[in-house]
């Protein structure tokens, strides 16, 4: 793989990283793993994040003040850390969508266009 | 179940974390780990299987360590967050500060240029506006400055605008006027302090009973003279002392009041002893305060005192000299003979302590050193623009990752202002150091030099400046930030091809202006330069060379008539004349520069006053026999000589200005003379001397009337000048014991060198030359750094393109060439530019040239000359490396 693909993919999947997260948490809060085995489960288990990729990215959307974490103790359970969309993010979120949606068509477009 | 916190608390070691922070993370990513754990057991797994799949969710533990130290460890280190919304402005602001100290200290090689450009200019500045500040902005010393004005009589017809006042006229002033709270006169009296052997010549000063009043001050101890005291015939042997002089000679004694001292060989009563704050003059033998008590019997026409006076509450000045001139014209009535054409003219102490030639430099200072310091800016905005390409990929991941531009254009700003910031500071150090060499250097012409101090408003202005400093050159690569376009960036790719056309054309503009400043700088500086050769050229009309001179202040109760007074000074010009190692001795009521002037009115018999007035006056001087000799003033006719005395037919040599303006057709010699202000008696010219520049080498001699010792010996006091053969300095203990063997009780004071003198009356020119010329050596440099900056990036960014030219065919001499031609083109706009600037400039600065226009061709042509071969070296070394690039290297770096 050249340089460049590298690059596209490294910077691909990061700035994807985010759009997935923050529409995972759109509806409703949600604990970190929940999150990963969401976005594992959705994806087939093309996408999956470990600890060390997905916590980072929480804490940084967080700092960002896209989403907002806190500690919710359940009867019976343990401790878990909930992340919500805060209203900042849901801004985020609309313009990164669309983005992306714009994107994948034009991508489309494009290999759509040489595969007919 | 596996202890998994204590494995991640091991990883996140060398984060040092805030515990609480850790705590929190370390639960987080357990309780993750331990869900993984159960979740596999539900599945069915062995322990053994679940561990090994809950642990090698953290095998990439470096990635972690890596991601969470940026962004976790602290608010500003997060690259990614930089630029990204936040809700608090001041929450940014602080962010962007973190980081922007965070680069200084990451580049200290770059921090380090920047901040010395910097403090070298707003150093300058600093010093040049505490100069400003002390010499001009602060309020005088003196209780309401605002209304005291000092009051002169003049002679417009006579060409006088300022004038001292006359015994009675003062004293008609004093009674008749209806506008001032307090009027005082004064003129200042050296006098000898101290019995037989300890004799000290101090300064003092002769005031009227309301003297303290004007200037609104009263004593410390003691009190101030009273009325009966300043009149002629009253009990005027009384004094006040300063606050120095009773530290310094009475030791603080309390009860220093009531004693005597012996002053002028009279037994003096201390009356009062000033308070510290006390300012009419400054300079540590200042210390006494006499009664003048002005006598309404003295001539009219003998113009001998200072008046000051305080302005009544809601007085304007212009009212209070209509109010003077009603009684002048009232006084030119009643006393036509000495009064007619005498008007009153008035300045407010401002004016008159802080010369308007002085501000006039202190503005031209200011102005250069702001040149130096937009010199340094551009030089840092240059800088800071060749980084911020170096800096376009981080800034545009950031816009591209939703940073505003706004955000990153005041991130920029923020961090250019700490620069600035950190710049004044050292600034101030430079400030502090410059302000000790400008008191050092100062000829004693800049007045209040001594107050000079780093206070508030020169700190603000510090201040001011380095803010103002950080915005000018942080702007720039703001807005072009701000304006960069994602697209056109990422088609320049990581790498950009000639730093952005935009860019290069404002750095390219940028030293531009800076070698116009420094082209104007240089003008100026040369033109001052011009005008003092000149000056040095000027012949003073006289012989400086080993020639010394002292002054003598005659007891007037012991010397108190003519014969006395000239018989004391025939001896000692014998007795000193035959010392071995004198050539000649003479004396003379005033040594050429060596200030001070006495004028008289002239009458010049079948020539009538002409109607301007001017031509019937002259300046004077009493000197004894030999003094054109000692001098080497050429002379036509004969000295004075023993045949000149009291009761022989007056003599006069005049200079040749005189001969010329009044006797343009015929030789004066043996023609007669009347003058005013000597006895008004008529004298008849003996001789003709060569023309004296007696005010300074940058004024042209008056006409001059020279009259004997033999007959004016008590004038108070007088110069000695000797010729000596050898080293000056050598004879001045022969001379004082000559003296001494003549009147024990008799010092001598002010003993210089002519040369000395000489040197002195240039020497606010000096001063003023080379601060300017510092000035202008300083922006050179720094244009030249700055083209030189400009022409290597140039070179550094085209290395591809040169290649090229090679690799097509292109001699290394070619290559050499462009570079050389694109720096000289650069240097040349700037040279034009800067002539346009020197024209400004030099119609400010014509006051200041001597013999020299502002449009001097020597000067225009040779700043410019200079400053091309400087910036032909600055462009040398960028040309010499772009004609050795290697074009296989240069096309290999594609």
């Amino acid at each position: 793989m050249s340089y460049i693909n590298a690059m596209l993919d490294r910077e691909l999947k990061k700035g994807s990283a985010e759009l997935l997260i923050l529409s995972l948490v759109e509806i409703r809060p949600r604990h970190g793993y929940e999150i990963s085995k969401l976005i594992e489960a959705r994806s087939d288990g093309v996408l999956k994040f470990n600890v060390a990729s997905l916590y980072p990215l929480l804490y940084r959307l967080e700092k960002r003040g896209w989403i907002q974490g806190r500690w919710v103790e359940k009867a019976g359970q343990r401790r878990r850390r909930y992340y919500k969309l805060t209203r900042e993010g849901r801004k985020v979120l609309a313009a990164q969508r669309s983005g992306w949606e714009e994107f994948v068509a034009a991508i489309s477009r494009i290999t759509g266009a040489e595969r007919a | 179940m596996p202890e998994w916190k204590s494995d991640i608390r091991k990883r996140l070691a060398s984060l040092k974390l805030e515990p609480a922070r850790e705590n929190e993370i370390v639960e987080e990513l357990a309780g993750h780990l331990e869900d993984r754990y159960q979740e596999m057991l539900a599945r069915g797994a062995t322990h053994e299987e679940a561990d090994l799949a809950a642990r090698t969710e953290l095998s990439d533990g470096q990635l972690l360590v890596r991601e969470l130290n940026r962004i976790e460890r602290q608010l500003g280190a997060e690259p990614f967050a930089l630029g990204a919304r936040r809700k608090n402005m001041l929450g940014n602001l602080w962010q962007d500060l973190r980081y922007g100290l965070r680069l200084i200290r990451k580049n200290p090689g770059f921090s380090a240029v920047v901040v010395l450009t910097l403090a070298v200019g707003i150093g300058a500045n600093t010093a040049i506006f505490s100069v400003v500040n002390a010499v001009m902005l602060r309020s005088l010393p003196f209780q309401d400055p605002d209304r005291l004005v000092r009051l002169n009589e003049s002679n417009p017809e006579r060409g006088w605008p300022t004038f001292s006042v006359s015994h009675p006229n003062f004293l008609d002033w004093r009674e008749r006027n209806q506008t001032f709270a307090a009027i005082a006169a004064t003129s200042s009296a050296s006098a000898n302090l101290g019995t037989a052997g300890e004799i000290e010549v101090v300064r003092g000063s002769a005031v009227t009973v309301d003297f303290l009043a004007v200037l609104g001050t009263s004593p410390l101890m003691g009190r101030n003279f009273l009325p009966e005291e300043d009149k002629p015939g009253g009990a005027t042997r009384v004094v006040m002392i300063t606050y120095g002089s009773w530290q310094k000679r009475f030791g603080a004694d309390p009860d220093v009041v009531g004693k005597t001292v012996t002053i002028n060989d009279n037994a003096f009563t201390i009356v009062g002893v000033l308070p510290e704050s006390f300012a009419w003059e400054t300079g540590s033998n200042f210390e006494l305060l006499f009664p003048l008590a002005p006598d309404p019997q003295r001539s009219r026409g003998d113009h001998r005192l200072t008046v000051i006076g305080k302005l009544k509450e809601g007085v304007s000045r212009e009212q209070a000299l209509a109010d003077m001139n009603t009684i002048a014209a009232q006084l030119a009535e009643q006393y036509p003979e000495s009064n007619k054409g005498w008007l009153v003219s008035g300045q407010s102490f401002y004016d008159w302590m802080i010369p308007e030639q002085i501000r006039r430099s202190l503005l031209l200072f200011l102005g250069a050193v702001g040149f130096v310091l937009l010199i340094a800016c551009s030089n840092v905005a240059n800088l800071m623009l060749a980084r911020a390409t170096a800096r376009q990929k981080e800034i545009s991941i950031r816009i591209a990752l939703g940073a505003g531009r706004w955000r990153i254009g005041s991130q920029l700003l923020v961090e250019a202002l700490s620069l600035a910031m950190i710049s004044g500071i050292a600034g101030l150090g430079v400030a502090w150091l410059a302000t000790k060499a400008l008191k050092a250097l100062n000829a004693g012409d800049v007045p209040r030099l001594d107050e000079i101090s780093l206070d508030g408003r020169v700190l603000g202005f510090s201040l001011l400046i380095s803010l103002l400093t950080g915005v000018l050159f942080g702007l720039a690569p703001a807005i072009h930030a701000a304006r960069t376009n994602l697209n056109e960036m990422l088609k320049e790719g990581g790498r950009s091809v000639t730093g952005g056309r935009v860019r290069q054309r404002i750095r390219s503009m940028l030293v531009t202006v800076e070698v116009g400043l420094s082209v104007a700088l240089l003008v100026s500086a040369g033109l001052l330069l011009r005008s003092f050769w000149r000056l040095q050229d000027v012949n003073p009309g006289f012989n400086a060379d080993h020639l010394l001179t002292m002054r003598i202040n005659l007891p007037r109760n012991r010397y108190e008539d003519n014969p006395r007074a000239w018989g004391f000074y025939k001896r000692l010009v014998e007795e000193a004349g035959a010392l071995p190692g004198i050539q000649a001795v003479a004396v003379t009521s005033g040594v050429p520069m060596g200030g001070g002037n006495t004028a008289t009115q002239v009458q010049i018999e079948g020539k009538p006053a002409a109607a301007d007035g001017s031509s019937s006056s002259a300046d004077w001087r009493i000197v004894s026999p030999g003094y054109f000799r000692t001098m080497g003033i050429p002379l036509r006719g004969r000295e004075f000589d023993e045949r000149d005395s009291e009761d022989s037919q007056p003599v006069t040599i005049i200079s040749e200005e005189m001969a010329r303006r009044y006797w343009p057709d015929e030789d004066p010699i043996g023609k007669p003379v009347m003058l005013l202000s000597l006895g008004r008696k008529t004298y008849t010219i003996v001789g003709v001397a060569g023309d004296v520049r007696s005010l300074g080498l940058d004024s042209d001699p008056a006409p001059m009337v020279y009259a004997s010792t033999a007959v004016a010996a008590t004038w108070n006091p007088m110069n000695l000048v000797i010729r000596t053969g050898g080293e000056p300095a050598s004879q001045v203990s022969a001379v004082r014991s000559t003296l001494g063997s003549i009147d024990p009780n008799i010092p001598i004071y002010d003993i210089r060198t002519v040369d000395e003198l000489l040197s002195n009356s240039l020497g606010s020119r000096r001063f003023t030359m080379f601060l300017l010329g510092t000035f202008a050596a300083v922006a050179l440099l720094l244009a030249c750094v700055g083209l030189f900056g400009v022409m290597a990036y140039l070179v550094s960014q085209r290395t591809h393109e040169i290649g090229v030219r090679l690799a097509l065919g292109a001699r290394p001499g070619d290559v050499f060439r462009l570079i050389i031609g694109r720096g000289m083109a650069l240097a040349s706009a700037g040279s034009a530019l800067g002539l346009a600037g020197a024209w400004a400039i030099g119609r400010f600065l014509e006051s200041m040239l001597y013999q020299i226009k502002p449009t001097d061709p020597i000067t225009l042509a040779s700043a410019p000359l200079v400053l091309l071969a400087v910036a032909l070296l600055a462009c040398y070394v960028p040309a010499r490396r772009a004609m050795k690039v290697d074009p296989m290297a240069a096309l290999r770096y594609e």
